[in-house]
């Protein structure tokens, strides 16, 4: 621990006011979501408590009929909105971070096998890279996303919806991965302490997990961040598409959907809380992708 | 029948475009003759030095003495057992490959960086079955260390920590961890300072003397084989073209390659 504060990293850190203001963002909303059940003032998901009475109350205004007032105002149900907007970051984050860990599994599975197999396996799974690179990864989610609610039984479709959006979006991101594993994984096979794990009998996975995995991982935590910010995005757009989180779960995509309806008609609050939230999030971890990659490994720039 | 014996060795490489490439535009496969029938004999104890310039063959002979390559003709055998043989299972495989190691060329791409010390010298012992149980594998850590000149708490340290002759030293550890009759030596000192070379040089000898270990020794450098080697075997393009024992070959080289090569290699002194 004392090394890593007298590093070249820390000390480009501390010298670096973006990478700081972006951690201290994102480690506030990763905060406020685990914490959520204890920061809300209200459980949003629980239809008994809401009034409809506190229907559409405006920021910091007492509401006419009850005379409650709330932090950010309230939605057509009279749900609070700064609690929505906890459970929201939860489900946002939650999606994103779970989507990032399948598409990086994956990924980094495949470069592996891509790189030292090599031969046809590596041509099959770069050529599978290629064309869904060719496609927008929200094309490629959609379309998951569509099969697999095609494949579930309706019932179950709401129950799932959830682990179908983490399905569709890591399956959509993890070309990256794979890429810059297979490259590093092909520079490292040639080395020779690959070839003394050969000579004492080491089969296949054994060289690939123990030994050329531990050496291909510096530049995966970049990706991760990066990717998790277009995860983020990408689970925001498919809910306000109205094809991710159901409303009985909202994500911050889903409240802004709903806020949608309402912007023309005065309650610009609905919208831009949610909106806001999602921007100061998915920025701030981009930002902080963008400064790790830089420094730690700017040749993948 | 000696103990390493390489009869008719033969490694050709496919340097061809693909095939469709190499169809469209009329070429034909273009292949590289490595090794060409190269045949020598290892006597048990004894250090077989091959020399030859670069691209000459060597690396090539020896990874296919380690059984990391094939050979396209030829065999091998170490103490009457052929290394290609398809139909050893599994334990007899590795039965043989416990006997058969090697130290390689580079200080620095030959240990596993992610790797303590401790557990790449821990690794054949686990993966040959050697010796069970934690402790009893770290006190063989230990003493492995100690065999090659390092201390028993460099074992928790990472390979950045230490010079490049230090890695060579840990190298060297690594391959006695096998308990090996044969270790196969590819350039392990071309990578450091000369003062340091004599140093690596003298421990491989001494370790050859304290465990009767066989060394084919690969170099390009006669005076590290004129210390090292009992006999030597002069490569020319992937030919053996001379075979002698050390004395004779630097004082009576038959062959004009030899001749050639001996003029160009500082002066040789003889310690031993
Ligand atoms: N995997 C391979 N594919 C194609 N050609 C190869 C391969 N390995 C070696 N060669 C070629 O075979 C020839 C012999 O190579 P080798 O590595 O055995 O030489 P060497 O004597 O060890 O040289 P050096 O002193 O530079 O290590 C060279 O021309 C080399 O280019
Ligand atoms: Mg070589």
């Amino acid at each position: 621990m004392h090394r890593f504060f007298d590093s070249d990293f820390f000390y480009a850190f501390r010298r670096s006011p973006i990478a700081i203001v972006s951690l201290i963002v994102v480690v506030f909303m990763v905060l406020s979501a685990l914490l959520a059940n204890f920061i809300a003032p209200t459980n949003p998901f629980d239809a008994a408590s809401l009034n409809l009475m506190n229907g559409f109350t405006a920021p910091m205004e007492p509401n006419a009929f009850t005379g409650e007032t709330f932090l950010l105002g309230t939605d057509d149900q009279g749900r609070d909105l700064f609690s929505a907007i906890l459970f929201g970051l939860r489900v946002s984050l939650f999606v994103g971070l779970m989507a990032v860990g399948l598409a990086m599994v994956l990924g980094v599975l495949l470069g592996l096998i891509a790189g030292y197999v090599g031969g046809w396996l590596d041509t099959l799974i770069m050529r599978l890279a290629d064309i869904q690179m060719t496609f927008p990864s929200i094309l490629i989610a959609m379309l998951i996303f569509g099969v697999a609610r095609g494949l579930l039984p309706a019932e179950l479709r709401e129950e799932m919806a959830i682990t179908v959006l983490i399905l569709s979006i890591g399956l959509s991101e993890w070309v990256n991965f794979a890429r810059t594993v297979r490259g590093s994984t092909m520079v490292e096979k040639e080395k020779e302490y690959v070839a003394a794990a050969r000579l004492i009998g080491l089969n296949r996975w054994q060289i690939m997990l123990r030994h050329i995995l531990p050496n291909v991982l510096g530049p995966v935590l970049v990706i991760a961040t990066i990717t998790l910010a277009l995860a983020i995005i990408a689970e925001a757009t498919l809910s306000f598409l109205g094809v991710g989180a159901p409303r009985t779960e909202p994500s911050l995509g889903t409240l802004i959907r709903i806020g949608q309806d309402f912007l023309f008609s005065g309650e610009w609050w609905i919208l831009l809380f949610p909106a806001l939230t999602l921007l100061a999030l998915a920025l701030s971890v981009n930002l902080f992708g963008d400064w790790l990659r830089d420094t730690l490994n700017p040749r993948l720039r | 029948m000696s103990f390493v014996v390489a009869k008719d060795l033969c490694r050709t490489f496919d340097l061809s475009e693909p095939w469709i490439v190499r169809k469209l535009t009329m070429q034909p496969k273009r292949l590289l003759k490595a090794v060409d029938h190269v045949n020598f004999e290892i006597e048990r104890g004894t250090t077989y030095a091959l020399v030859g310039e670069s691209g000459s063959g060597k690396s090539t002979i020896a990874n296919m003495v380690v059984g990391l390559m094939q050979p396209s003709a030829g065999s091998i055998t170490i103490d009457g057992q052929n290394l290609g043989n398809a139909s050893m299972n599994r334990q007899e495989q590795q039965r043989l490959r416990r006997r058969i190691q090697m130290v390689f060329q580079s200080p620095y791409a030959s240990l596993n960086p992610r790797w303590k010390v401790g557990d790449i010298l821990s690794e054949p012992m686990r993966a040959f079955n050697l010796i069970d149980g934690a402790t009893a594998q770290r006190r063989r850590v230990a003493e492995l260390l100690e065999q090659v000149g390092m201390s028993e708490t460099d074992a928790g340290k990472f390979p950045h920590e230490f010079s490049g002759g230090q890695r060579q030293r840990i190298s060297i550890a690594r391959a006695l961890a096998s308990q090996p009759e044969v270790i196969i030596c590819d350039e392990p000192t071309s990578a450091l300072d000369v003062s340091v070379q004599a140093q690596v040089l003298n421990l491989l000898k001494s370790l050859q003397q304290d465990f009767g270990l066989t060394y084919l020794f690969i170099t390009h450098d006669l005076a590290v084989v004129s210390t090292m080697a009992n006999k030597i075997g002069v490569l020319n393009q992937g030919v053996l073209v001379e075979e002698q024992a050390t004395v004779d070959l630097f004082s009576k080289p038959q062959q004009d390659y030899t001749k050639m090569l001996l003029s160009a290699a500082p002066k040789i002194e003889f310690s031993s």
